[in-house]
């Protein structure tokens, strides 16, 4: 809170020190408007301020003037001069509070009301604004009221008025708040502000001492120096990237800063509105110009507030809409092109913009005849006129009218636009377009015809080489197209584009994302690198092209341009929103990879660290989960997936990780999940395996992309997974013959895993289709179909010729399956 | 009005331009081109870390294209934004009192459209170029 009370300090201050001019001006010729609307537009956000800062007693001055100054507006009440100076006083004294909260110190309350007062139509002419207390009338009323303001202090226990009152009573002839001592040490502030214009100089000379040092460099490598010349420059370099870095940095802010008030200032209005509001915030690391959050913090709070007042409806009637109790607000930033979207979404009710149009009829704003002729849009911008509100009544939050008019005023300043959109009894979407001045992106440097060009990196979906073999060149009806992995992407030259004779053959596509999802390739001559560039708007006529974003400066001091990624698609004739032709041809496609016998195979690095592929065709989703999530059941993994049990594969490698990543397949009935380290890519694959020599989870290996990768055995997976489990009716019978503990704890889970269903006991009746005993057993199982006899030691020593040692896993398994086979045949 | 004036020589020919806007005049070579831009604009460069647009006043003028190499450029300010004016020559900064007259003979079309008016200086008239027109060039003839 305390940056945002330094924030308000300042601000006031800065705007007091801006206005000081027009109010003078103002009490000389009290019916110019333009200073009248100044200092109302003062005066009401000084008001929005102190309402989510929670600073009672100014929000109570300024709205007082705020009503005042709004009758004048509307011609209801005349500006003579006792209200100006009225007006004034109460200016006066938000400048002296604004001191005061800066100093920590307290300034009497007591006359405020006086000051309110005199505001009032017909009041006798404004107390001066450092009162006399000679009369004893002025010491009487000064006492009155502060006593009153001691019932109101020890009411609400509020030790700044306590105080306060104290002093004022004790010694009214002091009561000259701003110019006495303050009473507590000024605390020195940490931050400064400074002039745009200042950093702006100080960058211009980091990159000119960029640029002589790179010149610098060149000379010392030609004279070949000694090294400690070199160590020195080395130093130098050092020093002036770190320099460039946190001047850099001074300019550049995360909108963050814009949205950490926020939910303070949420939860205050709709506290006090009695509405229930849920804030969402979005894209808070989006970096923009300082200069531009500065500009856009008014706006964005006018927006938000508005929302909160007007927009979301009373929890009860938010039920009776059929709409969740809390209101959703969602305030997000990103960056689009050449632009950062800053949209503001309530989901309450929205604007009636027919509502709109009466109340500007009725209002004289709009004539009858024109308001027939309007669109929707037309009558939604109507909320910029200014005077206009569609608040039925006005609240201390907003619905003066105020507000919209200077939310655009203010956006379209710093060349931004603010769009509305608005369904009524659902909701409004504000979006604020602010341009990108001055930001750093990442950019890809790229040349074409000689000639070097940046492309935003958030553009780029990924960079081919033609001739690759994932890439296939084509033309169609004269327009060249490009298969990539199975995709159809329209293809355009760069150099043709931007009407530039080619140098060399234009060896690689840059593929670009468009807005709606849809993509093309630009065909350039050479990718050279990923540079952080510091784009600047180029001049309007260079704009006026279409294709450019902006200009900027790398190292070698030759400008740049910024291609805009958009206005290319554009010129080339690529058609945004054609992503239907993009998905048919995808199947065309698949149908020209079938004929190659290619499938699409996901690589990923299993558990213990070999690449391994599987046909994607049978995963049906890759997941994270907690590994806790896994459990050994019943002789193998499980997963937990919500609330049920699926059998977890992997090939043997412990998880270790608190998180697994697992692949989920179906093989169109059962399901199981196979336990995975990471995924590496999704390639088509003709598949042509060596065969693995043994069965097991691998069924063979093949190169892909010149790495060997292995291939996961679907068929031994789901076996492995699934086949096991068949319903118990249906699985052969085992008979165990021993029920000591061994048997019991060691021995049945691995039978059991094997397909059998356990029985201890001849009686139960059911015939065994196998029988384990130990060997040396006396008794002879009667009619059971196989004996398998375990022994006590490795050795055959002793014991029956066809017995196993109980612990010979590999034989005892082989033997459960041999037996499980002759059943099931 | 202005009093004081730059005296530059633009295709052969004489001219002022408003001192108050004119911020130097340098020596600039190496320019960036801007493809399909207007021909009237020669490129960018860069003066002093900022990048500046450079006008071909005899492409703006429809008399052919500036030549390659090193040129002379007058930097002024508009609308927030550097360009570099490529001149011929720089004479002299003047003061000239008075109102720019109208020309009484008639002018080139690009001349027109560049100009603000006479203004006399040593007896000797000269056109006083309107710099905004120039940037903005011959574009809005097309359009």
């Amino acid at each position: 809170m305390d940056d945002l009370l330094g924030d308000f300090v300042a601000e006031t201050r800065e705007t007091l020190e801006a206005l000081s001019g027009e109010i003078v001006a103002w009490e000389l010729a009290p019916d110019d408007r333009s200073r009248l609307d100044a200092i109302f537009r003062f005066v009401h956000t000084v008001k929005g301020s102190c309402g989510f800062l929670d600073l009672p007693r100014l929000e109570k001055l300024s709205h007082a003037a705020e009503d005042v100054l709004a009758d004048v507006r509307a011609d209801r009440r005349r500006p003579d001069s006792g209200l100006v100076s009225a007006v004034l006083a109460v200016i006066d004294r938000i400048a002296e509070l604004t001191d005061a909260i800066e100093d920590g110190r307290f300034i009497a309350d007591a006359d405020d009301a006086r000051l309110i007062q005199a505001l009032q139509p017909g009041a006798a002419p404004a107390p001066a604004i450092i009162p006399t207390p000679s009369t004893l009338e002025d010491d009487v009323a000064a006492l009155a009221q502060a006593l009153d303001a001691i019932q109101a202090a020890n009411d609400s226990a509020d030790d700044e008025n306590e105080v306060v009152v104290v002093a004022d009573v004790a010694a009214p002839q002091v009561d000259r708040p701003v110019t006495s001592a303050p009473a507590t040490p000024r605390v020195v502030s940490r931050t400064i502000r400074l002039p745009v214009d200042l950093l702006d100089r100080m960058m211009a000379g980091v990159s000119d001492m960029v640029l002589a040092r790179n010149e610098l460099a060149r000379r010392l490598r030609e004279s070949g120096t000694e090294s400690n010349t070199e160590v020195a420059f080395e130093r130098l370099s050092q020093c002036i990237a770190e320099m460039r870095d946190s001047i850099t940095r001074t300019r550049m802010a995360r909108v963050e800063h814009l949205f950490t008030a926020l939910p303070r200032m949420v939860r205050d209005i709709s506290a006090e509105l009695g509405k229930i509001v849920q804030l969402e915030i979005d894209g808070g690391d989006v970096e923009l110009d300082r200069e531009m959050i500065e500009m856009i913090r008014d706006p964005l709070t006018h927006i938000v507030r508005n929302a909160i007042d007007h927009g979301i409806e009373l929890p009860e009637l938010r039920v009776l809409a059929g709409k969740p109790v809390a209101g959703r607000l969602h305030v997000s930033a990103r960056q689009v092109g050449n632009q950062i979207l800053i949209e503001v979404i309530d989901d309450g009710r929205g604007i009636d913009a027919d509502q709109l149009v009466q109340k500007a009829i009725a209002s004289g704003i709009l004539g009858q005849e024109r308001a027939a002729t309007l669109s929707w849009e037309r009558k939604l911008d109507l909320i910029f006129e200014p005077g206009l509100s569609t608040a039925q009544q006005v609240t201390a939050i907003s619905g003066r009218g105020v507000g919209m008019d200077v939310v655009r005023a203010n956006v379209e300043r710093i060349g931004g636009l603010v769009d509305v959109e608005s369904r009524p009894g659902q909701g409004l979407r504000l979006t604020l377009r602010v341009p990108l001045t001055l930001t750093i992106i990442p950019a890809l440097t790229i040349s074409a015809g000689g000639q070097h060009f940046a492309i935003p990196r958030s553009a780029i979906d990924e960079i081919v080489r033609i001739g690759g073999d994932a890439v296939r060149m084509a033309t169609l009806g004269g327009a060249d197209i490009v298969f990539i992995r199975g995709t159809r992407v329209p293809v355009v030259s760069l150099n043709k584009v931007l009407g530039i004779s080619e140098r060399s053959a234009q060896a690689n596509l840059v593929v670009l994302k468009l807005s709606g999802g849809a993509r093309y390739a630009l065909a350039v001559e050479a990718v050279h690198d990923h540079e952080e560039l510091v784009v600047k708007p180029a001049a309007p006529i260079v704009m006026a092209c279409g294709i450019y974003g902006g200009t900027t400066l790398p190292d070698n001091s030759r400008p740049m341009l910024l291609l805009d990624v958009a206005g290319v698609a554009e010129k080339a004739g690529v058609r945004h929103d054609d992503k239907g032709a993009t998905e048919t041809v995808v199947e065309d496609n698949d149908v020209d990879q079938h004929e190659k016998g290619a499938v699409p195979v996901l690589l990923f690095r299993d558990l213990d660290g070999i690449e391994r592929g599987v046909p994607l065709a049978l995963v049906e989703r890759i997941e994270d989960c907690f590994s806790t999530s896994v459990s050994t059941t019943a002789g193998r993994m499980r997963l937990n997936i919500d609330g049920r049990l699926v059998p977890l594969v992997s090939c043997g490698a412990p998880i270790i990780e608190p998180k697994i990543r697992v692949l989920r397949m179906r093989d169109g009935g059962e399901e199981l999940a196979y336990a995975i380290d990471i995924v590496i890519d999704i390639v088509p694959v003709a598949i042509e395996l060596q065969r693995s020599t043994v069965p097991g989870p691998v069924s063979g290996v093949m190169l892909v992309e010149d790495r060997p990768v292995e291939f996961i055995d679907a068929f031994w997976l789901f076996a492995q997974g699934l086949g096991i489990e068949p319903a118990s009716a249906q699985r052969p019978v085992c008979l165990l013959s021993d029920e000591d503990p061994w048997t019991r704890q060691v021995l049945a889970p691995l039978v059991e895993s094997a397909g059998y269903k356990i029985i201890y006991s001849q009686d139960s009746g059911v015939a065994a289709d196998l029988v384990i005993i130990a060997d040396g057993t006396a008794s002879e199982p009667t009619e059971a179909g196989a004996v398998l006899r375990l022994r006590q030691n490795a050795e055959e020593r002793g014991g029956s010729p066809n017995s196993l040692w109980r612990y010979d896993r590999i034989g005892l398994t082989a033997e459960l399956r041999r037996h499980w086979n002759k059943r099931s045949a | 009005m202005n009093d004081l004036y730059l005296i530059v020589e633009i295709a052969g020919q004489r001219a002022l331009l408003p001192a108050a806007c004119v911020e130097s005049v340098v020596e600039i070579e190496d320019i960036a081109p801007v493809p399909s831009a207007p021909p009237h604009v020669f490129g960018l460069f860069a003066l002093r870390s900022r990048v500046l647009t450079v006008i071909d006043t005899i492409a703006a003028l429809g008399a052919g294209r500036s030549c390659d190499g090193e040129k002379q450029a007058v930097i002024v300010h508009v609308d927030g934004h550097l360009y570099g004016i490529l001149v011929d020559d720089v004479d002299d900064v003047v003061q000239i009192d008075g109102v720019p007259a109208h020309p009484r003979a008639p002018l080139s079309a690009g001349w027109a459209r560049y100009s603000n008016g006479v203004l006399e200086h040593d007896g000797e008239p000269m056109l006083l170029i309107d710099v905004a027109a120039m940037i903005a060039g011959p574009i809005d003839i097309a359009a």
